[in-house]
């Protein structure tokens, strides 16, 4: 079956067998290997994506239900200005470790703040469940997110947040020889 | 009701193999602009070894992480290496690389002290230049002694070194023996709710303290303390492969061998411990097996401090805690005299 | 009509087949990104860039990961992320019986079937075992089944889904054998041994020092308790995969998502009785790894298919392989008994434990170790003795986990400590004070401490979490 797709603000069109699912698609037909695949059932949330504004397991979606749909990966967040804030916080605190599950965690993140632009730790930790981590126990993405969230309301642009001064680095005391 | 409890456990943990060699090589070179390339047969696990490596590097050579490139993870072109196990990477790679970037380093010293007319022995490296002990203001540029180096003196700046943690073997029948070259220490300590009518346990905060060594990135040792609670949770209260009589597993998937999610997560307060270690890399020892030991032993003393029922066989479930919880509520009325 | 259909179809033929390019140069432009930008702009350069004159410290710094950007991006390229030219997908069909003799292996229906490249069976291997101890587990059963998750059968076909029902076609005929699947009933003489002989038991360990009788004799009190901890899986995100690839030369590349490079080598030359310079183990970054990744699951045989096949081969875990095929936690069964004085001092501690083993020995000498040595936690005890025994049972082998069977035995100690507490009517942070390691002490193998810190550690928790004593 032909399914056309807009991804990343592009139309995308492939030619695939029925049971492709969505993340099977997007994967091996348009080479788009951020979404990753943890088990294939829909538990561990490595594969999300934002369809049409919701974050979905693209494992458990079929290419064909993704018709004419809207679908934004993880490729499609930054832009050449700069990082989304999403992706510049995850990396300046080290809240992804492996990175696997990160993909997932950052759309589901995203889906998170497009909706309520201000959320409080519960509703994150709700938006964030179907997120697997084996690594970091989460609390360096939960205090990422609040803090994307504030730097999305405060500033306009990624481009400046590029520029924003991080805080000074802690030194560890070292003692002498 | 949910009744409010707090437990703690401490614990003890090596670095490296027992007694059997884990040896690391590493090599450093230093390029024509005095940034650094170094090759380790470690490969990055998503602990940020990498990161820790290259600051230990940085740190050797007194140039920054940003300025060294690491190349690992390859048979062909990076030395031998035990590899991303026993905790060993920061204490034994990082070792492998402080001494191979200081043999690269020394290279530079022999050059810096024909350009600056001192002794070797008389020369640091720090803030991307070779200066003079106790004189900084007389020094080159690790940039212009790197170039000469390569070009001048035809001494290209690559060190090369291997570290292995010094051990005694375990007497057979007593044990005892030197196993290990050193080990880190921690507390933690578990604040908890147990609902006493369903046996559901709510872990609200812990707060984990670690002896690392050095940290030598505090930021990353905060992410495997953070990361260490998380299993240690899944271990305390959801994990558990199950068999059927066959020996086949019951819940081999993500659905029905439960581990924690956002949902089950405390607020881990995390603390290290001002230490330094002199037989590791500028101090440093390890942080991340060790991160997990002790959260599970902290919680179960915490369920006991809120409802008085010693849990010894993990995980304590809410089917354990409460059959537990009945039982003694069963003794108890037991105990009361008719 | 007609034309539109046409048209379409031409557009669709013309996008799939100019897709890859147009990816890849829009991922590379993503990847450049960083590195266009001017210095000055990248949010690493004011932590990681000292200023001239400032102390250089690249120790102790609150660095960016040099991965951080790449994972941020989705750009890491983990080994399912690799695709290489005509590569073709593996599949290996699992016993499902945990105990049996392989009697018949018919492949011939999964070799006939289209788009099948290769078929593999244990005999074909040269070195069907393997082990970073005990080289006691082959690489696919042959005969003798020891666990349900044991391979019995690869195929390589050009599709995941191919392979998949190609498996599915292989018969296997199983002579059923009794089995042990407790490691308590493991230990008893008439029990199944898992790999014959006279004794499910392949490793023990002893350590002693002083005299554990005289220091229960002197005891105020003597406090026993079993503890028990079960198999845990350690669930990385990213799937056990890797890839095999040939030259024409005869020279092997494998990419695998591994932690140790240098033994998996080892390990590849041993099995495949080819010298360690004609292979090339390229490790990829990890997603995840916990103790799960140190070892080859499969990688022989994918080679082994690849070079039937003359195409290189990818074999991904599903998530169910990653739990029955992989390696899980010992369970441990551990008896603790405790002397204490009457102020709450340890004088004297035995333990005994089993370790559930599983099917192969894997890394479990180096859980017992380190397990035995770690049974006294981080207190002084003067007369201690720890026996451990891990034995064979006929389930999912139990190899390295993060921490090596020391979260067993400080669950013991802690749990048992806090009973001793509570009994004596100490603190429980002042009964841990009273007894912890100090510098220069001596630990349970006689080797003298140092940098030790655990009392800091306490002292700082107990400040950071508001710790107050109950009266």
């Amino acid at each position: 079956m032909n399914v056309t797709i807009t991804v990343n603000g592009e139309v995308r069109s492939a030619s695939v067998p029925p049971e492709t699912t969505l993340l099977v698609l997007l994967r091996e037909h348009f080479l788009l290997t951020g979404a990753k695949t943890g088990c294939d059932v829909g538990d561990c949330g490595a594969c999300t994506v934002i369809v049409d504004g919701k974050a979905v397991n693209a494992c458990l979606m079929l290419a064909g239900q993704a018709d004419g749909r809207t679908v934004t990966t993880i490729e499609g967040l930054a832009t050449r200005e700069g990082l989304h804030p999403l992706q510049k916080v995850f990396e300046e605190t080290g809240a992804l470790q492996c990175g696997f599950c990160g993909p997932g965690v950052i759309m589901s993140s995203k889906a998170l703040l497009d909706e309520i632009p201000n959320p409080t730790t519960a509703e994150i930790r709700n938006a964030l469940a179907g997120n697997l981590c084996r690594c970091t126990g989460y609390q360096k993405m939960i205090e990422g997110v609040h803090e994307a969230a504030e730097m999305l309301q405060s500033t306009t642009t990624p481009a400046t947040l590029a520029t924003k001064t991080p805080a000074t680095p802690a030194l560890a005391a070292l003692p002498q020889r | 009701m949910k009744r409010r409890g707090r437990g703690i456990a401490s614990m003890w943990y090596p670095v490296g193999f027992t007694v059997a060699a884990n040896p690391s090589g590493a090599v450093v070179k230093v390029n024509e602009d005095g940034t650094a390339v170094v090759l380790t047969g470690t490969v990055e696990t998503g602990q940020g070894a990498l990161g820790v490596l290259s600051q230990i590097a940085a740190e050797a050579l007194g140039i920054a992480p940003n300025d060294i490139h690491i190349v690992s993870g390859d048979t062909d072109t990076c030395p031998m290496d035990t590899g991303a196990i026993a905790s060993r990477t920061t204490y034994i790679t990082g070792n492998a690389i402080a001494a191979a970037a200081a043999e690269a380093r020394d290279t530079l010293f022999e050059v810096a002290s024909q350009m600056l007319g001192v002794k070797t022995s008389q020369l640091e490296a720090k803030d991307h230049k070779i200066q003079v002990k106790g004189f900084p203001a007389r020094s080159a540029p690790i940039a212009d002694v790197a170039l000469r180096a390569h070009l001048v003196n035809g001494t290209p700046p690559i060190g090369s070194a291997s570290w292995n943690p010094p051990t005694v073997p375990l007497d057979p029948e007593t044990g005892q023996g030197k196993p290990f070259g050193t080990y880190v220490y921690a507390t933690q300590i578990a604040e908890i709710d147990v609902d006493d009518e369903t046996g559901e346990v709510e872990v609200l905060r812990v707060t984990a303290s670690h002896d690392c060594g050095t940290a030598i990135n505090p930021m990353l040792v905060e992410g495997q303390i953070e990361g260490g609670v998380f299993m240690g949770l899944g271990f305390a209260l959801q994990e558990e492969i199950l068999f059927d009589k066959q020996g086949r597993q019951l819940n081999p998937n993500l659905t029905n061998y439960i581990m924690p999610t956002t949902l089950d997560m405390p607020v881990v307060e995390s603390d290290i411990v001002d230490s330094y270690d002199e037989t590791g890399p500028f101090g440093a020892k390890a942080v991340g097996e060790p991160s997990l030991v002790p959260t599970a032993a902290a919680i179960t003393n915490a369920i006991y401090d809120a409802v008085g029922v010693r849990i010894t066989a993990l995980p304590a479930t809410a089917e354990r805690v409460l059959a537990a919880i009945k039982a003694k509520r069963a003794m108890e009325q037991k105990q009361i005299p008719a | 009509m007609a034309d539109d259909v046409m048209e379409r179809d031409v557009s669709v033929l013309e996008k799939e087949r100019v897709a890859p390019v147009e990816t890849l140069r829009r991922s590379d432009e993503a990847l450049r990104l960083p590195a266009v930008a001017p210095p000055t702009a990248l949010p690493l350069e004011p932590p990681l860039v000292p200023q001239v004159g400032e102390q250089t410290r690249a120790v102790g710094l609150r660095a960016q990961r040099p991965d951080s950007r790449n994972h941020g991006l989705g750009l890491t390229r983990y080994i399912d992320d690799i695709a290489l030219p005509g590569m073709l997908f593996a599949k290996i069909k699992r016993a499902g019986v945990a105990s049996a003799r392989i009697v018949r292996i018919d492949t011939s229906k999964a070799e006939a079937m289209p788009g099948v490249k290769a078929v593999l069976v244990g005999s074909e291997i040269p070195v069907n075992s393997f082990g970073p101890s005990l080289q006691d587990q082959p690489l696919l059963a042959a005969p003798i089944v020891r666990h349900a998750g044991d391979g019995v059968a690869a195929v390589a076909a050009v599709t995941e889904q191919i392979a998949e029902a190609a498996i599915d076609a292989i018969e296997v005929e199983y002579e059923p054998l009794p089995g042990v699947y407790d490691a308590i009933e493991a230990l008893k003489p008439d029990s199944h041994k898992v790999h014959g002989g006279d004794t499910n038991v392949y490793a023990s360990k002893i350590i002693k020092r002083g005299d554990v009788e005289k220091g229960f004799a002197q005891a105020y009190r003597i406090y026993e308790g079993r503890y028990y901890t079960p198999g845990i899986e350690h669930a990385p995100m990213e799937p056990f995969t890797s890839i095999a690839d040939w030259d024409a030369n005869g020279r092997l590349t494998v990419y695998a998502s591994i932690g140790r490079i240098t033994l998996a080598r080892c390990d590849m030359s041993r099995t495949l009785g080819i010298p360690i310079s004609r292979i090339r183990v390229i490790g990829t970054v990890v997603g995840g790894n916990f103790g799960g990744k140190n070892e080859i699951r499969h990688e022989p045989v994918l080679a082994l298919l690849a070079k039937k096949a003359g195409r290189p081969v990818k074999g991904r875990f599903t998530r169910v392989e990653e739990f029955v095929a992989s390696t899980i936690r010992h369970a441990f069964t551990m008896d603790y008994k405790t002397g204490v004085t009457k102020d709450g001092r340890l004088i004297a501690r035995q333990v005994r434990m089993v370790l559930d083993g599983g099917a192969y020995c894997s890394f479990s000498e180096t859980t017992l170790g380190k397990a035995c040595i770690l049974s006294t936690g981080p207190y002084e005890i003067p007369n201690s003795l720890a026996e451990g025994y891990v034995v064979y049972t006929n389930k999912t082998t139990a190899g390295s986990m993060r921490g090596f069977g020391a979260p067993q035995v400080c669950f013991a100690y802690e749990s048992q400590m806090d009973e001793i507490a509570r009994d004596l009517g100490i603190d429980p942070i002042e009964i841990r004070v009273r007894n912890m390691f100090r510098e220069g002490s001596i630990s349970s193998t006689g080797q003298v401490l140092h940098s030790v810190k655990v009392k800091e550690s306490l002292e700082n928790a107990v400040k950071k979490f508001g710790w107050e004593a109950r009266s």
